[in-house]
Parts: structure tokens; C-alpha cells; sequence
């Protein structure tokens, strides 16, 4: 009882704020900002991001990654440090994202090379799939409908469909179907849409856990919208809260960053 | 596929469709799937990188020069190793072996690039290092006019690729302090003289051609906004007037990045540089602006054009092609040392494509245009990874005429195939 009273807090916080009156349903708003909530510890904090890449079902790579993570004061977005440790052909490279400043250094050319949200470092998953995102940020939500999924365990959910439509030049996609639970507002799936109406890929929230004092997904299963045969499970771990000052997310810090 | 298997597959169907909802088939089968396993131990850092590399290749020569066969092994090795939370060292050496070796070098060549002792503040903000540190700067992706530490920097010079020539870039031995501020970023450098000349020693630290000269570099990055970048840098040579330059980079587009170098001040031509007469100094620029676009095959697009005002002029080149080729290759060699162009005018065209037919397999492309004697150098690469391997195939051609930059080089084409395994 306790752990779902601390679950709905920060809905009933978030209503608040927004002037809702106590009785009153949450805004679609709200309960995307309370699906940010389970998503992302709102401390800054490390945590450990494993890639495993499927194709036709069969394993065909995998990475690990170090990701730090903090909410930017002048922003309320988060901006992620990434750096990549296996394999060991990648290991040391580093990816930073600060809103649109979005950077990649490695350390044997000792280059710092801006990039564009279209470029891509890793396999299937974009480099937006592997950093901190607040949704309610950077997209309008408004409810969709009440509906019954299945959700990443494959068991039926009662879900709150929103439909997110970009609101400022930060947001990663033109629009995001996003189903979270009804009760809890956990986030379940989302299918992610370009400006075209195409669907780039899907992603199923799964394994929640107990992590940094909520019960977080701890895995994305990401199906790609045009080949549903290729598939990246990305899979978050050994989240530790953690200093991470506002400065390491400057391109000067790269070439001087030192890993724990 | 199993008879239980396929049952069980149809139960989940039906109990899916009956529940009212619309997953598909492939989202159900995407849902079996497990992550990799993880390692009981917490993730750390790899303090140590290894890469082993070996190549063979096949040059074809130019005119009367004989065709030959080439080869060449490598050593990478770095390290980074911890005292406590601020103190750390940094050791980084490269060892190359190839034959035949470069027009006045050895075969044998080792490169140290970093070794050096750091500091730092509490929260990382403020920095202090000693020692021979790869101090590179510029956006820029063949022609860097700010990065002031690169004369005397290449030891080895293993692939026109400019991204992996980076690899093999030596530091300079220098002081270096940096503050990270909210408002921007601080830097200085100071590099003192060590050496009075290059050293083809196979072991040599080769002070000489790091540290020929006392330098300093002041540098400043405003935080300017999450779109557009750049750096205010004032460089100072023993017995030279100052060089200011800037770089900047903007997103453009969600599909677009423009990079812009620039560097301003007394400099010696080039040409004065390769016959040996010093102290002729003038005032002119250097040039590198660009444009990156990605299409959404993942296939990303540079093309830069590049400006040396301190090149020698297309007459002055030339002059030497016709009349004096040694002179040509003197002039061409110390372009090579200072990473300059030895061209007044260039463009750059560089192209990668991630996953080009099949996954892991990796295309990059390059075209070098010398604008003033219209020679052209044209590099592809084919690597493919695999789990700590990476097969690559080069293919080099080279054209132009015998007086031109690209046409004065041995070979006219080569093709190499290179293993490199990484630890």
C-alpha cells in the first residue's frame, strides 16, 4: 500500500502544481510527467546500459555502456555523458548530449565531433534510445483512449494511451504514441512516429525494478518500424545516484573526462 | 519451427486478440527475446587498450618506378592509471613496422604519444597536466588551421584517412591548465624547446620535431547555446608575432552540421620553410569550412574547403613540378611535417556508410582535390568488425600529372588489406 501511495505521489504532486483540485482526473500532462517520473531517477545519477542487437532472432552484437545523467537547471531536460566500454574496439569512446549539442569523442583521434540527431554510432538503436529523456519536456500529451494491451511481459494491461506531439525543436520525434498504466502510470509501450506518419519503431517497457527509490523499467525491447525481424533490447543496470556536475556536460570535458 | 513452440505461439495470439488489443506476431516473437547476460562484476573502465595490426598490400608505380609489394605490423598500447580521485598518469605508444619505409624514415618506428601526470579538482572542474600530452584541437576533417600543436606531430604516417592518421599523432612535452566554468571553458599550454631536429631513431622520443620551438596557446570556449560551438585561441611561437584563430560548429538541421577553422597572423611560406630560409615571416590565413550531412541510409557526407595562405602558389608549384622535382618533394615532405596543405586551394569530399549491405560492414570514402594543380588522391575503405576483429580493404589512386601534389607520389594506385584486432 505504501510503495503505490509513493508511486502515485508524484501524480497527485504534479496535479497540484498544475492547479488540479483534488478529485480531479490528472491532465494528460500530468501523467506523462509521472510516467517521467518511474522512467528516470529525477537525482543525477550513473547507471549501466546494455545493448543486445536480434536479427531474425538471432543475437548478432552486443555493447555495454556507462551512462551519466543529470536534469540541466537552465533547460529541465536531462543531458547524458555516454561512454562506451565494450567492445574493446569501441571502449573509451565517449557521446555527450546537452539538448541539441550533441557531441562524440574518441579517444584515439582525440576528435571531438559534432553530430546530428540523424547520425548514428550504434547499431539499430539511435543515440536518442540510449540517453535520459523527459517526455513531458519536450512533447504536448493529450489522452488518446482507455485501452487494454499486452505490455512487455506479455500480460494484458489497462492502459491510458497519450498521444505526444512535439513541442519545441529538442524533441527527438514528430509524435510518440505512448500507452502507460492506468493505475500507476507506468510507462508500458510507445510507437514512435516520424514527420512523414511512418512508424520508426516500437518499444515495450519491461522488468521493473526497484531502482534508485521507485520501480523502474529496466529493459526496452525496440523493434524497428520498417524490418520487425530487427530488434534491440536495451537494458539498464547498477543505477547509482551520484555527483554529476552541470560542467562535464561541456565538449571540453570530453577529452579530460575520467571514468569511475 | 517445433510443434510446441507453434502452439504455444497461437495461445499467445488468441489470448492477445481476444483481450482486444492489436500487438503483432513480430512484436510477440521481439518479446521472447532475452538481453545478453551480464557480467556478475559491476561495470568498469578498461584502463588498458591493446590493438594488434597487420597489413599487406601491393603498390603500383608511377612511370619507370618498379611495382612493389608492401607490408606492415603495429602495436597500440594505452593506459590511464588512477591515484586516488585526482591524481592520474597517461601512457600511450604506438609501434610500426613497415616496408618499405617512408622516403627518409626507418622501418621500425615508435611513437610515443602520451606520457604524462594529471591533476585535478574536486569535482573535475579544474585541471593540471604535465608531460607529453596529444593536445589536438579543430572540428575541422582534413585541414585543421587551429590546431596549433600539429607541426612535428607524425612519426608515421600509415593511411591518408585523416581520422586514423590521428591515431598515430604524437603529443607535444607541455604544461597545460584548464578550468571548466559555467560560462565556457579556460585553457593554456606551454611548450618549451627540447630539440633542435626530428630524429629518424627507430626508439627516438623525437623531441626534435615536437618541441622544436617554445610555444604557448590560450584558448577560451564560450558556452554559446546547444546549436552552435566554437573556440577563441591566441597562439605565440618563440621569436614569432601572435596567430589568433577561431572554430566554430552549428547543427544546422536535424541532418546537417557546418564546421568552420580559421587562423590569422605572421606565419613563414611554406616554400621558405623547405629550402631551409628562415625568418621570412608575412601576415596571412588559413581556411576550413564544411558541411556534414547525413541521409537517412546512414550514409554521412563531408565536403570542406580548404585555404592556405602561406602555400606556395600555383606558378611557384609549378615551376618546381617542371624544373626542379626535388624541390617539389622537399616542398611536399615539409607540408607532410607541419600537416599543412601544400595546396593555396583543396576540397575534401569524405563519405561513411555504417552497415552498407550487411551489418558490420562499414564503407568510408575520401577525395582530396588540389585545386591549384587539379591533381586528385581518392581513398576507399571496406572494413568489416567482427567481435574484436576488424578486416579492412584500401584501395589509393593517386592521379595527376609528375609535376603535380597527388601525381609526384611513387605510386599511381595500391591496395591494402588490413587485420586488426583489438584487446
Amino acid at each position: 500500500m505504501l510503495r503505490r501511495t509513493l508511486k502515485l505521489l508524484p501524480v497527485g504532486l504534479i496535479a497540484i502544481t498544475f492547479g488540479g483540485s483534488a478529485v480531479a482526473a490528472p491532465d494528460a500532462q500530468s501523467l506523462l510527467a509521472a510516467s517521467d517520473v518511474i522512467r528516470n531517477p529525477s537525482q543525477p545519477f550513473r547507471m549501466t546500459v546494455t545493448l543486445t542487437e536480434f536479427e531474425k532472432g538471432q543475437q548478432v552484437d552486443t555493447s555495454t555502456l556507462v551512462s551519466y545523467a543529470r536534469v540541466m537547471e537552465a533547460s529541465g531536460q536531462y543531458a547524458s555523458l555516454v561512454r562506451f566500454v565494450q567492445p574493446a574496439r569501441d571502449s573509451g569512446k565517449l557521446m555527450l548530449k546537452n539538448g541539441n549539442d550533441l557531441w562524440f569523442f574518441d579517444p584515439g583521434t582525440k576528435a571531438s565531433v559534432r553530430i546530428s540527431p540523424q547520425q548514428r554510432l550504434m547499431g539499430q538503436a539511435s543515440n536518442g534510445d540510449v540517453v535520459t529523456v523527459n517526455f513531458a519536456r519536450d512533447y504536448k500529451a493529450k489522452i488518446a483512449a482507455e485501452e487494454t494491451i499486452q505490455d512487455g511481459e506479455r500480460r494484458s494491461r489497462r492502459s491510458t494511451k497519450l498521444d505526444l506531439s512535439a513541442a519545441n525543436d529538442d524533441a527527438a520525434y514528430s509524435a510518440i504514441e505512448f500507452w502507460i498504466d492506468s493505475e500507476s502510470h507506468a510507462p508500458l509501450k510507445a510507437r514512435f512516429i516520424s514527420d512523414s506518419g511512418r512508424v520508426l519503431k516500437t518499444a515495450y517497457y519491461r522488468r521493473f525494478q526497484q531502482q534508485l527509490g521507485a520501480d523502474r523499467p529496466t529493459e526496452t525491447v525496440i523493434i524497428d518500424g520498417l524490418n520487425p525481424q530487427s530488434v534491440t533490447i536495451l537494458r539498464c543496470t547498477e543505477y547509482v545516484a551520484r555527483n554529476v556536475p552541470p560542467t562535464w556536460f561541456q565538449r571540453d570535458n570530453l577529452s579530460r573526462f575520467q571514468p569511475d | 519451427m517445433s510443434q510446441p513452440k507453434l502452439i504455444a505461439r497461437c495461445a499467445i495470439l488468441c489470448v492477445a486478440l481476444t483481450a482486444g488489443f492489436a500487438a503483432r506476431a513480430d512484436d510477440l516473437d521481439a518479446l521472447s527475446l532475452e538481453s545478453a547476460p551480464q557480467s556478475e562484476r559491476p561495470t568498469t573502465d578498461r584502463p588498458v587498450r591493446l590493438v594488434f595490426e597487420a597489413g599487406i598490400g601491393r603498390n603500383w608505380g608511377r612511370a619507370e618506378l618498379p611495382n612493389e609489394s608492401t607490408r606492415r605490423l603495429g602495436v597500440d598500447y594505452s593506459q590511464r592509471i588512477k591515484f586516488g580521485d585526482r591524481w592520474n598518469a597517461v601512457l600511450s605508444d604506438r609501434l610500426d613496422h613497415a616496408r618499405p619505409a617512408r622516403v627518409g624514415s626507418t622501418d621500425t618506428l615508435n611513437s610515443l604519444r602520451e606520457a604524462y601526470v594529471g591533476w585535478r579538482g574536486e569535482f573535475g572542474d579544474d585541471l593540471v597536466e604535465v608531460g607529453r600530452i596529444n593536445l589536438r584541437i579543430g572540428p575541422a576533417y582534413g585541414y585543421n588551421p587551429t590546431d596549433y600543436f600539429r607541426t612535428g606531430a607524425l612519426r608515421t604516417v600509415s593511411t591518408v584517412d585523416p581520422m586514423t592518421l590521428r591515431e598515430t599523432r604524437m603529443g607535444t612535452v607541455m604544461l597545460r591548465a584548464q578550468r571548466l566554468l559555467p560560462i565556457g571553458a579556460l585553457s593554456l599550454a606551454l611548450a618549451p624547446k627540447l630539440g633542435n631536429a626530428p630524429s629518424a631513431e627507430s626508439l627516438s622520443l623525437d623531441l626534435g620535431s615536437t618541441n622544436r620551438r617554445s610555444r604557448g596557446l590560450i584558448s577560451w570556449s564560450p558556452a554559446l547555446n546547444d546549436r552552435v560551438s566554437g573556440q577563441l585561441l591566441v597562439f605565440g611561437e618563440e621569436g614569432r608575432k601572435a596567430q589568433f584563430g577561431t572554430n566554430l560548429t552549428a547543427l544546422v538541421s536535424d541532418a546537417a552540421v557546418a564546421h568552420l577553422e580559421w587562423s590569422a597572423g605572421r606565419d613563414q611560406d611554406l616554400l621558405a620553410v623547405a629550402q631551409g630560409r628562415l625568418g621570412a615571416a608575412r601576415t596571412s590565413q588559413r581556411l576550413s569550412v564544411g558541411l556534414t550531412y547525413t541521409v537517412p541510409t546512414k550514409l554521412a557526407i563531408t565536403a570542406e574547403i580548404q585555404y592556405n595562405g602561406f602555400a606556395a602558389t600555383t606558378n611557384q608549384l609549378r615551376a618546381m613540378g617542371i624544373g626542379t622535382p626535388e624541390a617539389l618533394g622537399s616542398y611536399l615532405l615539409a607540408a607532410q611535417d607541419r600537416q599543412d596543405n601544400a595546396a593555396r586551394q583543396a576540397l575534401l569530399i569524405y563519405a561513411s556508410q555504417r552497415g552498407i549491405g550487411i551489418k558490420n560492414l562499414d564503407l568510408t570514402a575520401l577525395l582530396r582535390f588540389n585545386a591549384d594543380d587539379h591533381s586528385r588522391l581518392g581513398w576507399i575503405e571496406l572494413r568489416h568488425h567482427w567481435s574484436g576483429f576488424d578486416l579492412a580493404l584500401q584501395v589509393q589512386s593517386n592521379q595527376g600529372s609528375a609535376a603535380t601534389e597527388y601525381g609526384f607520389l611513387r605510386s599511381r594506385s595500391s591496395i591494402q588489406m588490413l587485420g586488426d584486432w583489438y584487446f
